[in-house]
């Protein structure tokens, strides 16, 4: 009786610090890894660190545009009844889509005497200063035929044949006057930043220099060189 | 020339970077759709924008070769975090939002014939800053004037909207008459006008517009002068 009073109190005691001892908190390390071993059959993914870094900000650089193509050129224009003369001008433009483009242009020349002053000795029908023919006129292009032109076998320039057409104003005799002006012109480039220009215009304007009113035409050819910004 | 081998490709920060999203990026060998396609730059390579060209852009590949992109497939180029390159295309949505506009313009200027260009700038999408200047060619006089001023555009994302204008300037107006010695003379001027513009196609766009001009002569009466024209204009 006693023998089994004494085993019922051991058992006792053994399975109660069995239980304490499964009480007692484990260290930091054995408990992750006791988590760890809980979650391992579950398949999760593995936790991966959260990045708290803000994506950088790509700024986007500033690019040219070289729309503008300033020059100059120099020809000779027919002017009507006082001869062909040399004249030089600049001229401006602005591309605005790959087919027009707004140019202004401003020119010189001077007008020689006509066959009559020539025949007539010492007539004289304009002043010098009324001999200056000026000109400014404001112009859309466009660009008709653009291409590549081959020089040899290792030179290819970019090229175009373009039609131009604009409103203006001529001083000339003394007088300042609506014109009109139309033409076409050859644009070849060596860069891309330089071109070439042979360029056919007509200025039409309405004038009674001669007494009577007429429309004259001034025909004038210019070999130009102009540079893109 | 376009296409030609460059000098070593180096890269300049300053330049953007762009990389090909699409299968394949074409360079012509000019800015236009006319010129021929010589080069391709593959997906996932990179490019330098050097500069632009109305609607084309010339760009340096890696290896230093150089061509012009469209901008159609420049539009379809990502940045090198991925997000698309956006830049600003001459269409509707550049007519309604934009700074600069620049125009010719011809009509009449009381009674003589008128040559105007016009440069205005925008501070916002409806208010504008405007500097015209015109010649006026006429039978008893011509002479220039010079006008600054303020714009105000009703509605500017219609393709078609009323705009009002109010400014000031100055005319120099030269008398033509023989018999009479009239002297030239400058005056202050001041107009309100109202007109309306018409969107075009790409970066056009016309616009007809009426002005009202009070001349302040040094006599006993202002001159008042009406003026009408019409303006084909781009925007950019």
């Amino acid at each position: 009786m006693e023998t089994r009073a004494r085993l019922l109190l051991l058992s006792l005691a053994v399975s109660l610090l069995a239980g304490c001892a499964s009480m007692r908190p484990a260290p930091p390390d054995e408990q992750s890894a006791a988590d760890t071993a809980a979650e391992e059959p579950d398949s999760a993914p593995p936790r991966v660190i959260e990045p708290e870094v803000e994506r950088r900000k790509i700024k986007v650089a500033k690019i040219d545009a070289d729309n503008i193509e300033l020059g100059g050129n120099y020809g000779f224009l027919s002017i009507e009844d006082f001869g062909s003369n040399a004249s030089w001008g600049v001229t401006a433009a602005y591309h605005v889509t790959e087919d027009f483009f707004f140019q202004g242009s401003f020119g010189r020349s001077r007008a020689s005497k006509t066959s009559y002053e020539i025949l007539g000795g010492n007539v004289q029908l304009l002043t010098p200063a009324e001999r200056r023919f000026t000109y400014y006129s404001l112009s859309l292009g466009y660009n008709l035929l653009p291409g590549e032109v081959y020089i040899g076998r290792s030179l290819a320039m970019n090229s175009a044949l373009y039609l131009i057409g604009g409103i203006g104003s001529t001083k000339f005799a003394g007088d300042q006057r609506f014109s009109l002006n139309f033409g076409a012109g050859y644009r070849l480039l060596p860069t891309d930043w330089m071109a070439i220009h042979i360029d056919v215009q007509d200025r039409v304007f309405r004038t009674d220099i001669l007494g009577t009113q007429k429309l004259v035409n001034n025909l004038g050819a210019n070999i130009g060189l102009t540079f893109f910004f | 020339m376009a296409g030609s081998m460059a000098h070593a490709a180096d890269r300049d920060d300053k330049l953007q970077q762009l990389f090909v999203a699409e299968p394949y990026l074409e360079l012509h060998e000019g800015p236009g759709r006319g010129y021929a396609v010589t080069q391709v730059v593959p997906r996932g390579e990179s490019i330098d924008v050097l500069y632009r060209r109305t609607e084309w852009f010339r760009v340096r590949t890696r290896r230093g070769i150089e061509g012009w992109a469209s901008e159609k497939a420049m539009r379809k180029m990502l940045l090198a975090d991925g997000s698309p390159f956006e830049f600003d295309l001459g269409n509707r949505d550049g007519f309604t939002s934009h700074h600069w506009e620049l125009g010719i313009a011809a009509g009449d200027y009381g009674g003589a014939t008128l040559i105007g260009s016009r440069v205005s700038y925008s501070f916002n999408e409806q208010l504008s800053l405007e500097l015209t200047g015109s010649q006026f060619l006429g039978n008893a006089s011509d002479g220039y004037a010079a006008e600054l001023g303020l714009a105000h555009v009703y509605r500017p994302d219609w393709w078609v909207s009323p705009l009002l204008t109010l400014g000031t300037g100055a005319i120099w107006i030269h008398p033509k008459t023989t018999t009479v010695n009239t002297p030239d003379r400058s005056d202050q001027t001041a107009y309100a006008g109202a007109g309306v513009r018409v969107y075009v196609t790409r970066r056009f766009f016309l616009r007809g517009e009426f002005r009202h001009h009070l001349v302040f002569t040094s006599r006993d009466a202002n001159e008042e002068i009406n003026e009408w024209k019409l303006e084909l204009a781009f925007f950019f």
